[in-house]
């Protein structure tokens, strides 16, 4: 894949940076992290059609983590790392005058749907972070910067179910789609995620011991979840936020 | 770029150099990172609720004075109207009058409709249109509505012949069948499940469908009933096959995937006795029958069916009644049943001609309000209901005549 070929390019060449002398690996600080990871995708808005939320459960999902800071100056730092995050979602969610294309292999279904939709997604990303760090005290530190993410798995799927499509428009036959597998509405777009996503990264660190400490991290994908062709879904964008514990090392 | 980094490792090494001092602060940075997840978790932040855009009429009812004398039967004053349809048709005695009438409408929550629901009008000249607006104010529907009196007729014998087909007007995805009344217009008297397939099958064409004309067969057109493989959809709802049929009734698209043994709603009402049905198939049956899981069941051919049932259309509480696909061999309210015992597989035109087995006596007042209905059932597989069957089985059907005789 290309994107192991540019992570890889990019590690050498920060490395290759940093082996100019060998005070500049001195200086480097490095960690290790474990985090709890919560989201894997959200709607850029909640729409109009979103009248409720039956249920939203963020799961049992972690980030682990190798990160290095390069101090620049007392203050500024370069910062990057790589993390492998496991991120889903299980939504279920009441809808109304929600578009949907109900998808499987070649056939489809597309209308206009009110009742229920569960929605479930779970990806594995590593990514690769590159931040500018910023100390706000001796403790604390500010980043800020971009990620690159590359999914080794993907998978997006749900159903809708408990309501009626109407087929193709508001005055197309109305459907009643039941509860039960095979009487409501399964769709399946795993083959339609992006696997390589980059957006905005920011975090903070709390160095409260000299070898441990907290953080936090957010990450906000700048493409979508979905390739750009892929509209049976509305926009949804990566997004995962992480708190947890790092352990200094270096 | 040499410079730059050196002056890089520079400042490296002006670092490196102090101890690193860590305090205990908790720091409104990591406070606000933490308020920035708290606002991607909150959910109760939605719109105002959206416009309906629906824009149906979901039920016609027709009051009038004496409702004994206008109407057949007193179930006929309410129509509920399925989504697909855009025609309302009131049948009501021969000698009513129907030159000033106000049905009235339930719409879709927020909709309106011109002319007035309830506005009073003369039906005696053809249909009344009505159009409905969604409360967007996007979508519109028009529909007709009829009220034809009807004279109570004594046929001796129906002619099916399946020669008027086309394609259905809204999608032009799957044939539809007219049968040809007694004063030569169409009707509308045969369904078949066509529309459901559609909803699995998206990508197949007119002839792909369970029932599909048959341009040459055993006279002019014939109709083709087969058994197709469902697809992908079909096999995630394990609902893997459709068995072609065409009976006498309506289907409900409504309920196609959440109840679809309810969705074939058969029989029309009859006012004559029917006294035997006769007609030409061929039967193919496919090569394998598969059971609900798609497996093979060895040394088991399928088998198909051509039934007509004549039942009470109405229970003694006075509630209409419509055989589905769970009972329409099997409900209390069945009056005579005319079943071809064995489809026997043949590729040749083979006549039947078989009788209805009476279960009790005909009540001749009944028989003339339109208090019997009638169900012919083609099916290519019997078990075609609970998924189970050959997938390219294939029954065609020509010629069907339902002869009818009065009680003496």
């Amino acid at each position: 894949m290309s994107i192991t070929r540019i992570l890889t390019t990019i590690m050498l060449a920060a490395f290759t940076a940093m082996g100019i002398q060998a005070n500049v690996l001195d200086s480097v600080k490095v960690d290790v992290r474990l985090g709890y990871t919560v989201g894997g995708t959200l709607p850029t808005r909640i729409g109009h059609e979103i009248r409720g939320i039956n249920n939203f459960n963020l799961g049992l999902n972690f980030t682990i983590a190798a990160e290095a800071t390069l101090p620049l100056n007392k203050r500024w730092a370069l910062h990057s790392g790589l993390r492998y995050e496991i991120g889903g979602m299980d939504v279920d969610s009441r809808v109304k005058n929600y578009d949907i294309e109900v998808v499987k292999g070649d056939e489809s279904l597309s209308g206009v749907f009110n009742g229920n939709v569960r929605i479930k997604s779970a990806q594995r990303r590593i990514s690769l972070p590159i931040q500018a760090a910023y100390n706000l005290s001796d403790a604390v530190t500010l980043r800020g910067g971009l990620f690159m993410g590359w999914l080794t798995h993907r998978r997006f799927w749900g159903w809708a179910y408990d309501g009626y499509m109407r087929e193709g428009t508001p005055i197309g036959a109305k459907i009643e789609l039941g509860t039960e597998p095979g009487d409501r509405g399964d769709f399946e777009f795993d083959q339609n995620m992006r696997i390589m996503q980059w957006g905005l990264d920011v975090g903070a660190d709390w160095q409260f011991h000299p070898r441990w400490g907290m953080f936090a991290e957010l990450t906000y994908g700048f493409n979508g979840l979905f390739k750009s062709n892929f509209h049976s879904v509305q926009t949804l964008r990566p997004m995962y936020g992480s708190l947890g514990i790092l352990y200094r090392i270096k | 770029m040499n410079r730059i980094l050196s002056n890089f490792a520079g400042y490296f090494k002006f670092i490196a150099m102090e101890q690193p001092r860590v305090k205990h602060i908790y720091n409104i940075g990591t406070l606000a990172v933490l308020s920035v997840f708290m606002t991607f978790m909150c959910t109760s932040c939605f719109g105002d609720e959206p416009a309906n855009c629906e824009a149906d009429i979901e039920a016609a009812v027709l009051h009038v004075n004496d409702p004994e004398s206008f109407f057949y039967q007193l179930t006929d004053s309410l129509q509920t109207v399925m989504s697909t349809d855009t025609a309302i048709v009131f049948t009501v005695k021969g000698n009513a009058d129907v030159t000033s009438l106000s049905p009235r409408f339930t719409l879709t929550p927020g909709a309106t409709i011109i002319p007035a629901n309830g506005s009073t009008h003369d039906f005696s000249q053809g249909p009344v249109y009505y159009t409905v607006t969604s409360e967007d104010g996007r979508w519109t529907r028009r529909y007709s509505v009829k009220v034809v009196p009807t004279f109570h007729t004594v046929a001796d014998t129906l002619f099916y012949d399946f020669e008027h087909y086309e394609l259905e007007t809204a999608s032009d995805r799957y044939y539809t069948w007219h049968n040809v009344l007694s004063d030569g217009s169409l009707g509308n008297d045969w369904a078949t499940a066509n529309a459901g397939y559609r909803i699995s099958m998206s990508t197949a064409k007119p002839m792909d469908y369970p029932t599909t004309p048959l341009v040459q067969g055993y006279d002019g057109a014939a109709v083709c009933l087969t058994t197709r493989d469902t697809g992908p959809f079909g096999k995630m709802a394990n609902k893997r096959l459709a068995a072609g049929n065409m009976f006498l009734g309506t289907f409900d698209i409504q309920i196609a995937m959440s109840d679809h043994l309810h969705a074939t709603r058969f029989g029309i009402p009859f006012t004559s006795r029917p006294d035997h049905f006769t007609g030409y198939y061929t039967y193919e049956p496919g090569e394998f029958v598969q059971d609900f899981y798609g497996n093979p069941i060895p040394n088991r051919t399928d088998t198909a069916d051509i039934y007509a049932v004549f039942y009470r259309n109405h229970d003694a509480a006075g509630n209409e009644i419509v055989l589905y696909g769970d009972n329409v061999l099997s409900s209390s309210q069945i009056v005579a049943v005319a079943k071809l015992p064995y489809v026997e597989p043949t590729s040749q035109w083979t006549p039947w001609n078989v009788k209805f087995e009476y279960r009790e006596e005909i009540d001749e007042e009944l028989l003339s309000n339109r208090g019997y209905s009638l169900a012919i059932v083609f099916s290519s597989s019997s078990a075609g209901g609970s998924f189970v069957g050959a997938i390219g089985s294939r029954l065609c059907v020509d010629k069907v005549r339902l002869i009818c005789t009065t009680e003496e």
